[in-house]
Formats: structure tokens, sequence, C-alpha cells
């Protein structure tokens, strides 16, 4: 897609708003991700679990089963019962993104503040603000940055791959044939609106992967409610598939239907392969969609 | 041009276009509404569906109609339509117009005149000789000459119709005398028929085409009235009756005591279907019937709908008085008997005293043979003679005995007389009764034929004089007169030298007697006069009537002998009107009773008939290019309509918008006055009044809002949310009290709103006025637009006089104690309700002001603002600086509390400077 001077405008009014937190060369993609991330960072303090780590988490009561290795002979010293020392989980884990850019993410409707593509890659952003701090690996599939790494580095080019428009964008996107770290987890943000069998394929792959993740469909607002009628000729954005109708408005149930179906489908895949499903609409706040995301692959949903 | 009914087309080619129209419906019908492209992510998972309703893949019949329409009127708009074309020459040779000119015609005359006028103008467009010919007015003696149509329109204006029906035989005959060879007829007609028009229709054929221009009013006549049976009737008649008729209003006119002419009575004709005429009666009592001078229908203005009333109408009140006690006599014998049976069917008649009678102002008093008359009524008959009474005396035995009028002239008698009198042909007397001589052509009795039965047996005689032949009415064979009579100032005494019974004549057995009384104007004609009544005497008119109904001044008249008032029909000779001969007046109608009125009949084939009515040309392209487009307008919408554009999300808004626009205000007015009123007067409620600035609204409401937290918090007044107040539709007396913020935005209120305003000041409401400046302009009204505008508002307001709030008011004590009024500004001051004056009691340490909650607290220092608070409660607005600031904001809180403490409890702290008394008081 190529970048009109409109868009122009608008990134640049952007990029003013947000000066005061982009210093120098940051992408205003990652400002508004740094912004996003820090409101939703305020509250998290570590894991919150237990886990591998050299941070002290608490002292448990022993119960039968447990490492006799593992008792705190100091604080039990102090009672009559055996405690066990708990550390914080601390252990880095690799975490692949993969924020679909195909055109159909390009589509806003009307009153939609923005369009699925720019929620998409300001949630995989600030996600990823949030998992670097806490000291994840992120990897941005299909792009530059899909060597899961940590930093600031990592960051921006992250910010930098999803900036820049890729040319030749197929209509519909299906997730990257990637490899992604075993073990790890992954988030997928995409409207899952392509070809079923495109979609599903990738999703199976990367559940063979032995990684397990979040499926966030991102979808208009119009695309639930489907306010059309009369007669109309639909278009993908690509102008690939067209379907032509005589009165859109009786299409509506059935369309809201397959839809169902389809996130049916989502939720089924996900639920087979032990993966978690959102949906989060454009019109909604980014806020939430991040707060759940990152309580997702902290493990605690 | 080619026409087609009252629309004539100036280009009819382009009409041929019209056959393309199935064409383009066959087109149109081929291609659909062109479908919407959006472009939508969610197309994959539409693939496959299968549209459950069939829409619109071709357009719809009506909406093609639609088009079809709009093009169609496009099309007979450039085909240059008119709408009642003016019609072209009729032909080319010399143009004859008619016009019957009678009565009939007064009603739409002007119509007429315009009708005229027009195919005045076709002629002059098409340069033909015309003649323009009234039919009612004479024939000009020339013949029938043909001049420029241009110069009979200037005598337009000057044709009038006449009061008498056409004379078509005789234009008929007037045009064949006159040297023409052929000529085309235009003929105005009134509508009615004449027993020649078949002929004469026929006779203007031979010249050349005819035809009739005839409206298509009803028209109505009016018979003479007529009195029968207590009432005078008319009879309505009309010409047409092939139409419903509404019903007509007729007025009976005449002159009041005044001389102005009135009406004097209403009376309405309601014709059944096919009536040709309807019996209308007035029942008018006898002083308004005898005024009355003519009937007419107001609403017609024709001569026709004018009749004129004569003497016929009117019913003489005649005064009867007897010499002798009537209650002894015979019936027969009575000396009134006979005057009765003659005068009754004619006349009222009066019985009574001569005082009596002369105070019924009688036409006429007849005294069948009364003697002496005292003096003062002899002066009183004389005054009343001497104004125009008729005198008529019988005589009889008293008259012969009283010796009355023997020495000198009496006034009450014409000539003097011999006493005694003398009796002929009786069994004590020579010679036979005499019987009676023709009468004398300067006789009023002059034409009477004299019976040969009446003789006289008895009579009193007159004395001979040099003045008796002249007095002579009617005399007997030998020459002694029987009826002398002689003029009195304005009136007549009239004497029978014999009596009005049997007793002295046969005179009043007879036929004779009664008209005689008739000829002396006693008894009027009971019905229409015979022509044989009027023939010899020459009537002159002495008003006539013209064509428009109206009265007018006859002009050089001939005088017309009395039967062809009967007999002839009114003419240009005579005119209807009034025609007087002496004394006696006869009105000549248009019709008589009886008559009847007839519309024109079957017309022949030859003859083209229009209607009356001129028409403006009208252009209709205009029009037609109007409608073609407001049917595109809307084939826009409808298109939309089709395609489902014009629902949808924002189409929905647009309505709903424009819906609620159109419906709600009333309604929800409606419903917020009800709600409003019950939220008002279930709990304590801050009101504000709405100024209509936005921002100065809201600051209202979130001070109002701060207030109300803090008397909650703090006292025992606890009011929920303020209200804001519309002064022009809000009831004001829910509210203890209302904050008024002074703004320049407002409106001055109506009077209906300061008449609310005043009763709420008066009974106990409070008003806080604040101009929010400070009160910078140091004397409220000056300096600051707030306090000018405070000036304007309260101007109107029954406000009592005014003071700075003093110390010791009660406002400074209600709640806390204060010493000072500080809103967002402080030191200004504040204005209440003066005090009266009371000395101030030295150890006291408030004056004792005991009454009244001021109505009014003015200021200026912005208290709202003081008391705003946010959403989340904290304050909107900084108050001074620091914990000064602070401070101020809570001194304007205990403002705020002792201000509507002040209004909930009145004086009730003022009270308290009674505390101590009444404690001690207790104590004891």
């Amino acid at each position: 897609m190529s970048q009109t001077p409109t868009d122009i405008a608008h990134d640049a009014i952007w990029l003013r708003r947000d000066a005061e937190q982009i210093s120098g060369s940051l992408p205003p993609l990652l400002a508004e991700a740094s912004r996003l991330a820090s409101t939703v960072a305020m509250g998290v303090h570590g894991r919150k679990r237990t886990g591998p780590g050299e941070n002290f988490w608490q002292y448990r009561r022993a119960i039968p089963g447990d490492v006799l290795g593992q008792v705190d002979w100091r604080r039990s010293s102090k009672s009559d019962r055996l405690y066990i020392r708990e550390m914080e989980w601390e252990a880095a884990q690799t975490i692949s993104i993969w924020a679909d850019d195909a055109l159909s993410m390009d589509y806003k409707s009307q009153k939609a503040p923005r369009t699925k593509a720019e929620r998409a890659k300001v949630l995989a952003l600030a996600l990823s603000v949030l998992l670097m701090k806490a000291g994840e690996r992120v990897a941005l599939l299909g792009t530059e940055a899909a060597q899961p790494r940590t930093g600031e580095t990592q960051l921006r080019r992250m910010a930098m791959a999803m900036a820049e428009t890729r040319e030749d964008r197929p209509d519909y996107g299906a997730p990257p044939p990637d490899r992604m770290t075993r073990g790890g987890r992954g988030v997928f943000l995409s409207d899952f609106m392509g070809e079923r069998d495109a979609v599903f394929d990738g999703l199976a792959r990367a559940a063979d992967n032995n990684v397990s993740g979040v499926f966030v469909q991102i979808v208009d607002e119009t695309e639930e409610s489907f306010p059309f009628d009369g007669r109309t000729i639909f278009e993908s954005m690509g102008r690939e598939v067209n379907f032509e109708t005589q009165r859109a408005k009786a299409l509506r149930q059935a369309y809201q239907d397959r839809l169902q179906e389809r996130r049916e489908a989502l939720k089924l895949t996900a639920k087979r392969t032990g993966w978690q499903c959102l949906i989060h609409r454009t019109s909604d706040s980014p806020r939430q969609a991040l707060l759940w995301l990152y309580m997702a692959i902290g493990g605690q949903h | 041009m080619w026409t087609l009914g009252p629309v004539a087309f100036l280009n009819p080619g382009l009409l041929g276009a019209l056959v393309a129209l199935p064409i383009l419906w066959w087109l149109l019908r081929a291609v659909p509404p062109a479908p919407a492209r959006r472009a939508f992510p969610g197309v994959r998972l539409l693939l496959g569906l299968r549209d459950p309703e069939r829409m619109p893949e071709k357009t719809p019949w009506w909406l093609l109609l639609l088009r079809m329409l709009a093009l169609g009127a496009a099309i007979a708009a450039f085909a240059n339509p008119v709408l009642n074309p003016k019609a072209e020459a009729r032909g080319d040779g010399p143009l004859l117009i008619l016009m019957d000119g009678s009565w009939a015609s007064a009603p739409d005359w002007q119509d007429r005149l315009a009708r005229v006028s027009d195919l005045l103008e076709g002629a002059e467009r098409a340069g033909r000789p015309t003649a323009v010919q009234v039919m009612s007015t004479p024939l000009p003696p020339e013949g029938l000459r043909f001049r420029q149509a241009s110069a009979w329109s200037q005598r337009l204006s000057g044709l009038r119709p006449r009061a008498w029906a056409a004379d078509r035989t005789g234009v008929l005959d007037w045009a064949e005398d006159s040297d023409t060879d052929g000529f085309e007829t235009v003929w105005i007609t009134d509508g009615l028929s004449q027993d020649g028009d078949g002929p004469f229709l026929d006779g203007l054929a031979e010249f050349g085409p005819v035809s009739l221009i005839r409206s298509d009013r009803t028209t109505l006549a009016l018979t003479p009235p007529k009195f029968e049976d207590g009432a005078v009737r008319v009879e309505v008649l009309r010409a047409q009756t092939d139409r419903p008729a509404p019903p007509v209003k007729l007025a009976a006119i005449g002159l009041d005591p005044l001389g102005i002419e009135r009406r004097l009575g209403e009376a309405e004709a309601i014709f059944g279907p096919d009536e040709k005429s309807v019996e209308v009666s007035f029942e008018l009592p006898l002083e308004l019937r005898n005024r009355i001078t003519r009937i007419a229908i107001p609403q017609e203005r024709s001569a026709g709908a004018v009749t004129l009333s004569d003497d016929g109408l009117k019913r003489r009140k005649i005064g009867l008085i007897a010499g002798r006690a009537s209650s002894e006599e015979q019936r027969l014998t009575s000396s009134l008997h006979f005057l009765r049976k003659a005068l009754e069917p004619s006349a009222d008649l009066i019985e009574a005293s001569i005082d009596d009678i002369l105070g019924a102002v009688p036409d006429v008093l007849i005294m069948a043979d009364v003697g002496t008359v005292s003096n003062a009524e002899r002066e009183k008959l004389v005054e009343w003679i001497e104004a125009g009474g008729l005198l008529i005396r019988f005589a009889g035995p008293r008259l012969a005995q009283s010796g009355e009028g023997r020495l000198d002239d009496d006034p009450l008698l014409p000539v003097r007389l011999l006493a005694g009198g003398r009796s002929v042909g009786g069994t004590m007397s020579w010679g036979a009764p005499k019987s009676l001589r023709p009468f004398p052509e300067s006789s009023p009795f002059f034409g009477l034929s004299v019976p040969e039965e009446v003789d006289v047996t008895s009579q009193v005689m007159a004395q001979p004089d040099p003045n008796l032949p002249e007095r002579v009415m009617a005399a007997l064979e030998d020459g002694t007169p029987l009826v002398t009579g002689r003029s009195q100032g304005d009136g007549r005494v009239v004497l029978f030298h014999v009596t009005s019974n049997a007793e002295w004549s046969s005179l009043p057995l007879s036929f004779l007697f009664v008209q005689m009384l008739e000829r002396l104007a006693v008894s009027t004609r009971s019905a229409a006069p015979e022509a044989t009544d009027l023939e010899g005497e020459i009537w002159t008119a002495k008003s006539i009537l013209n064509g428009f109904g109206e009265i007018v001044e006859p002009e050089l008249l001939p005088g017309i002998d009395g039967s062809r008032l009967i007999e002839d029909t009114p003419s240009a000779e005579m005119p209807p009107g009034i025609y007087q001969a002496g004394e006696r007046q006869f009105a000549v109608n248009l019709f008589r009773t009886g008559d009847v009125i007839f519309p024109l009949g079957t017309l022949p084939a030859f003859v083209q008939e229009e209607t009356m009515g001129v028409v403006k040309e009208r252009v209709l392209k205009p029009l037609l290019l109007l409608l073609g487009l407001g049917l595109l307008a809307f084939d826009v919408l409808a298109t939309l309509w089709v395609a489902g554009r014009l629902s949808g999300p924002r189409a929905a808004q647009a309505a709903g918008i424009a819906l609620a626009l159109i419906l709600l205000p009333g309604q929800m007015k409606a419903q917020s006055e009800d709600d409003l009123a019950i939220y008002a007067t279930t709990e304590t409620v801050l009101a504000y009044v709405r100024t209509g600035d936005t921002r100065v609204d809201q600051i209202s409401e979130a001070g109002l809002k701060g207030l109300t937290l803090m008397l909650n918090r703090r006292t025992a007044i606890e009011p929920v949310d303020p209200v804001a107040i519309d002064l022009e539709t809000d009831e004001l007396a829910f509210f203890p009290f209302i904050y008024w913020p002074i703004s320049e935005a407002q409106e001055l209120p109506s009077e209906i709103a300061y008449a609310k305003l005043n009763t709420y000041v008066r009974s106990g409401g409070m008003i806080l006025f604040d101009t929010r400046d400070a009160n910078l302009g140091q004397s409220f009204g000056m300096g600051t637009p707030n306090g000018r505008m405070l000036r304007r508002l309260a101007g109107r307001l029954d406000i009592p006089a005014l003071e700075p709030a003093p110390l010791d008011h009660v406002l400074t004590r209600t709640f806390y104690i204060l010493q000072d009024f500080p809103g967002r500004y402080a030191r200004s001051e504040v204005w209440v309700e003066a005090a009266p004056v009371i000395e101030e009691v030295e150890g006291m340490p408030f004056r004792n002001l005991n009454d009244g909650v001021t109505p009014v607290v003015i200021g200026g220092n912005d208290w709202a603002a003081a008391w705003a608070i946010d959403e989340n409660g904290a304050p909107m607005f900084p108050v001074g600086r620091g914990a000064g600031g602070a401070q101020q904001r809570e001194l304007a809180y205990r403002f705020g509390i002792n201000l509507i403490m002040h209004v909930m409890t009145g004086n009730y702290k003022s009270d308290q400077v009674h505390v101590p008394a009444l404690l001690e008081r207790l104590g004891q």
C-alpha cells in the first residue's frame, strides 16, 4: 500500500503528539506501544509465580513429596514445622509474535479509530515492551526481527519492521512458515478472515512445535454487525475475491453465522492445542486487550 | 397550435416524442440499478451464500413509471402547452357583437364587458370591422354600421344594462333593414327566453355564423309585493331550474322615522328542485309594513331583483267615530256598519274616542253623524287636518240639529250648512227621491259610473256661497251638493250630506259607495287596480329603476296613460318605477304576480355556444418542467431506497434526528414539565435560572451542586440535585430559592414570566441575583455590562426598597456567624431588602427586626463559581491563593448555607434576641 500524503500527515501529527516520549529516532509506533505498555506495567511486579529464579518468593509448608534438599532449615528451626523456600519464576521465555500485515488488516470502517493492522502492531509492540522488561525474548515472525532476542535493539528492530510497508502483501494473511522456538509461546494477531485451510494449517504447525499461546482475532465493528444493505458487490481489500449480492441486508444473519462458525473453529483449534483465544474490536480500548494478553502470556489465565 | 380540451400546444410536433416512451420503458427495464462496490475483508465468509430475497434486479415498475412521468412531463413542457388559450380569430369579415343588456345582464355586467373587450381585441388583431349593439337601448337610426374595433373599445365603459328586456325582434329587423352583406354574430345573451328567439337566431344565421355566449348564473326575479293574510308576500322567480340554487335572501327596505333607508325585514327563499318560484312572506308590524318602499334581493344587482311597492301595500289607519252610542242599535242600522264593511278588507280600523284616535295618528278620520265637538277636540282635529289628515264626515240627524257651521265657516265642515235639511220623496214630502248626476271632470270621482238605483231621500243642505260650486264633488240631479270637500292646510275635509247608513239614502248599499271611498284614498286598492281604474289619468314617473336595480331620478320621460301602466310591459318609454297621478302612486314593476321567467331554450345546431368566463391564458411550460424536476428528485430518493442506501446507520441517524426535530420537542417538554414538578415537590431543590449562556449555566449547576453537598453534610437541610428553570415555561412556586446569574446572553423575560416572578417574590420566594463581576462598577447598574443587564432584568420586578446588607442582618447569623458574604470575589456590597427604621436599643446586639425574609439578595461575588464542584467533588475554580483562598471558599459556602437557612427558617434567628428574656421568664 502506498502512503498517501494524508497518511504521512497523520503520522506526523501522531509523532508530534508523542514527542516527549520518543526521543530521536524511535518510531511513533514504538512510542505509542511504550506508552500503552507503561499503563499496564505499572501494576505488574515480576511474574508473581513460583518457579526457577533468583529472588525469594515465599516460604511454604513442606508437604509430603517435597524434596528434602529444598527445605530451608534456618526457617524451619524457628518452628516445629518444615518450610520450603520458594523462588520467583524468572526463567526467560521466547515469545513469537505474528502481527498480520495482509491487506485485509488495512480495513477500517468510518467510525473505527484505527485500522486493524495498526491495532495489531500497537498491541504486538506494547506486549513486546512489557515482555522485554520482564526479560523475555521476543521474535516478530515474518520480518527481519524473526530471531528471538531481547532488549532495546530488538524492540527497535521490531518497530522498524512494523513501520515499513511490505510490497506485494497478500489479500489475507496466514501464519508465516518461520520456525518457532520449541516450547516457547506464540501470539498471533490477525483477523483470521483468510482461506480456512491456509489459516488453520499455520495454526496447527505452530502447535506442532509444542508452542502454546494466544490467538487474537482483531475485527472491525462492521465486520461483526454487517450494517450493509442493497445491491452490493463486496470485494476483498486486494480485489482478488468479490461477491455480489442483491440485498446485503438479507445476508446479515448468514454472515454472522459464518463468522461465529469461524470463531468456533478457531476456539476449537485453540482448545485442542492448548492455545487461548481473544476477540478484539478496534473500537475497544487496546489497554484491556494488552492486559489480557500479558496475563495470558504470563500464564495467569 | 393544437388544442386538447382547455390546453393548446404551441409545438405539438414535439409531442411525437411521447412515442419513444415505451421504448425507453423497455430500455430502462433491462438495466438494473448499479450496485455499490464495497471493500470488505469479510467477503470470504460470504462466498457461497445465496440471496434469500430476490431484490430488484430490474427496476420496479413504479420507479419506471415515475421516470416515465418525469420524462413525459419534460416532453409535454417543451411542446409549449398553454392553458385556456385565447381563441384566435374566428374568421374575417365584419363582426357584430350583440348584447342583451337587459336587467338580467346586470349582475355580471362587468364580466360581459370584459368578454366584449376580449372579442374586440381579437377583432382588432384580425383587423375586422366590428359593431357592438346593446339590444335594450334605442337602435341607431342610421342602421348597422361597422367600425374599427378600437373605436368600440373606448365606448365600452359607457354601456349600461337597462331595466327592461332586450328588443331582439327589433334588432333583427334593424339589421335586416340595414344595408349589409353578411357578418358574423356573437350574441352575449342574458339567458332568458323571449317569444321570437327562434326567428331571431334564424334571421342572424342568414348573415353568417352565429355564436352565443351565456353566463352560468341563475337569474332571479321578484314579483310585486301583495298583502294577504296579514303578511307581505313576494314570489321569487328563477329562470334556470336545472341546477341547485342556494337559499336567496330577501330584504324589505324602507325609510325609518328619521328618513334613513333601512332594511325593515329579511326573509329567505329556498328553492326546491325544479321549482320555478317560491313565495316568501314578511311578517311585519303595521307600522313597518307601511314603510316598505321596495323589496330586493341584495346579492343580485338587477332591476328584476327589486320590486317596488305603491299605495297598495299601505293599509291605512282609519279612525271611526259615531255620534251615537252604538250599543243599543240594531247592527244593520248602525251608522258605522256600512263603513266597516266597506273599509275592513283594505284598512285598519280604529274605533275609540277622538283623543285616542288622534293619538294613533290615523290617515283618515271618519265621523258619522257627529254633532258638536268640544273646543279642545276641535283644536286637536284642526291641527291634525292641517298636518295632512283627511276628515270625512257623514251627515245625520245630530249634525242637522247641532247647528254647526251655520253662522260662519267651520274648519271641520267644507261648507256652511242650512238649518235642518230636507227630505224628498218621503211620505210627508213632495217629489221623488233624487238620484245622482254624473260626476264632473273636476271631481275626484270623475269616471265612476253612477248606478241608477242610488237615490237620496234626506240630506243636509249647503248654504249657497260663492265658493260652493268648486267645493262640490258630487251633486244630485237637481244640483244640490251631495258630497262637498275643501282643503284645510295640508289636509282635506269632506262631507257626505247623507248618513253613512241606509236611512237617508241608498248610497251606502251600492258599490259606488266603496268606489267613492277609494277615490278619496280612504280605502286604498286592496288588489291590483284594474286598467279601468287608472284609465284617463296621465301618470308621470316619480322615480325609476336603472338596470342594476338602483332607484334614480327619471329623465325626460313623457307622461303615460294609466291603462298602459298595467297593460304594457316596461320598456324604454315606461321604465319600472313609481308613477304618480295626483295623490295616488302606482308602482310599475318588471313582473306581475303569477309571472314566470324561462331560460333560453334549446339552440339550433348552427349556433356555437361558449361560456361566459374570461380566463387568463396560462403558459404551462415552467409548471411542467418543475413537475419533471420534482419527479426526478423523488426518483433519486426512490432509487437510493431501492438500492438499500437509504437505510443504514447514517441514514437512520439522519432520519432519527429529523424525526426528533419534528416530533420530540413538544413531547419532551410535556414529559419534563410533569417530571420537574414531581421532582421539585418531593424534595427540597435549589434552582437556578437558565440564562442561555452555556458556560454560565454549567457553573450555576455545579455551584448549586456544591452548595447542595455542603448543606447535606453540615445541616438538616438536605436538598437533592439542583435543577435549571426556564422562566417562560416552568412553574417557580416549587422552589424556595432561585439563583439568577446575570448574563448578557439572557433575553428579557416576557410579560407572563415577569408576572410569575412577581408572584414568586411576593409569596415568599427568594432570588439571589449575582452579577459575577465583583461589583466593579461600585454601584449597581453602573459601569459593568452585567450591572446594566441586571437593571434591565430587575426593572420590572416587584422589588422592595433595598439597602446594603447591614452588619446585624439576619443573614449574618442564621447558621454561621459571618461578617462578610464572599464568593469568588470578596468585599463587595450585598444588597437586601431595606429594614424598617427601628431605633437601636442600647445594650442589644441586634436591632429588633423580626419580620420578613428578604425577597432578593443582590451581589456580584460570583458565588456559584466559589461553590462549584466537578464530578469528582473537587472545586472547579480557584478562589484566592493558598490557605487564604481556602478560607474564602469556606466562607462562601458558609454564606450559601446561611442564605438557604434564611430562606428556610425566615427570621427565626432574629427572634432569638428574645431568648434571654424568655429564659428569664421561664426561670421564674
